[in-house]
């Protein structure tokens, strides 16, 4: 199947090669792309000498909309299948092949893999790993499914989901979000155990304030997302 | 009905002199918006509604009684603080208009920032496209 392997990152200078070469040699015959969210760091120089295409968008615009350029690329480019890793090197692509064979096998439009069902010795400080209890608990309400990880960058879909997400795509709660809409809108989410990395560097940035906030936010975005319609809706207008 | 006090008590009215100051700065309000079309820096979609507040304004300084039927209406005395009311939630619905404004084109500029993200793919691909 036409694969893509997209890898959105912003200002991951240091960890895109490693990145790169890791999805280059666990998912053979795809296409990588790397979509540089406005990095200042380079980040795009050094994705290039690694040999990988690069979408830069202009600034800096969130991670939805760098996942969502992903998406359009792959519609527009007749993609099959699609999956994701983040660029700091947290997300082994060994794993990403996995979750890209569940999908080629039809048993999910969209599947995720989740970092809390294995020991992987992955630590989050104790405000965030709280919210994504919270998170857990309300999205695996709302879907009436069970999902542990609703934060995971890691991802793969198929045409199915990336039609969904390239028409709607939430630009700050990208990953929790577009979990409900994909549930809502009747397509098959399924969630895997993954190992994951501790982030090769930099610390999260978040701190308990922030991350109650951001939790506050989010939870009212579910809350409006269960009030949507549940169909998929159509692209934005341009002008009204 | 004697608990209707609004309609027995008596009312608080606007001075003449509070009148002519709110007249003199409707029409410096209006005579500004109009300068800065002029100037290019307000598109006319958004400086109508402007303008509209302009000439509310104008008309709340020259005509009391309207004032006094919307204190009457919504209930109070004072005709200032029905002034207040009115004023407050005309800018509370403006600004949310500018908001709904702003999400739009905050959208409509990530859409075009993952145009052009996806047009660079194309330009740099013939010297670096050795993948596959």
């Amino acid at each position: 199947m036409k694969t893509l392997v997209f890898i959105p990152a912003w200002n991951e200078a240091d960890s895109i090669r490693a990145v790169i070469e890791d999805a280059r040699e666990h998912v053979p015959g795809a296409h990588v792309l790397v979509i540089d969210d406005g990095s200042g760091d380079g980040t795009a120089v050094q994705a290039r000498q690694a040999g990988a295409q690069v979408a830069s968008l202009p600034f800096n615009q969130g991670v939805g909309a760098a996942h969502q350029t992903g998406y359009i690329y792959a519609m527009a480019n007749g993609y099959e299948l699609c999956g994701q890793i983040d660029g700091d090197g947290q997300h082994p692509a060994a794993e990403l092949a996995r979750l890209l064979a569940e999908v080629e096998a039809g048993r999910a439009d969209l599947v995720v893999g989740s970092r809390f069902a294995e020991a992987s010795g992955y630590r989050t400080p104790w405000a965030r790993r709280t919210g994504q209890r919270l998170f857990s608990l309300i999205v695996s309400t709302a879907t009436r499914q069970t999902l542990t990880d609703t934060t995971s960058g890691m991802r793969a879909l198929n045409r199915r989901a990336m039609e969904l997400f390239a028409t709607r795509y939430s630009s700050e709660f990208a990953e929790v979000e577009s979990l409900q809409q994909a549930v809502r809108a009747g397509l098959t989410v399924k969630e895997i155990p993954v190992s994951m990395l501790p982030r090769e560097r930099g610390s999260s940035f978040i701190t308990p304030l922030g991350s109650a906030f951001y939790i506050f936010k989010t939870l009212i975005v579910l809350l409006v997302g269960q009030l949507r319609p549940g169909t998929p809706t159509p692209a934005p207008e341009a002008d009204k | 009905m004697s608990w209707l006090l609004a309609a027995t008590e008596p009312v608080v009215r606007l001075t003449p002199q509070a009148r002519i100051v709110a007249a003199i700065l409707a029409v410096l309000f209006m005579l500004l918006i109009l300068d800065l079309i002029r100037r290019d820096k307000l598109l006319e979609r958004y400086s109508i509604v402007w303008f509209l507040l302009g000439l509310a304004m104008l008309a709340g300084a020259a005509f009391p009684d309207l004032l006094e039927l919307i204190a009457k209406v919504i209930g109070v005395r004072d005709v200032t603080i029905g002034l207040f009311s009115i004023v407050l939630m005309i800018l509370l619905a403006l600004s949310l208009n500018f908001s709904v404004i702003a999400s739009r084109q905050s959208k409509q500029i990530t859409r075009l920032a993952q145009q052009s993200a996806i047009e660079s793919i194309d330009e740099d691909s013939g010297s670096t496209e050795e993948s596959g």
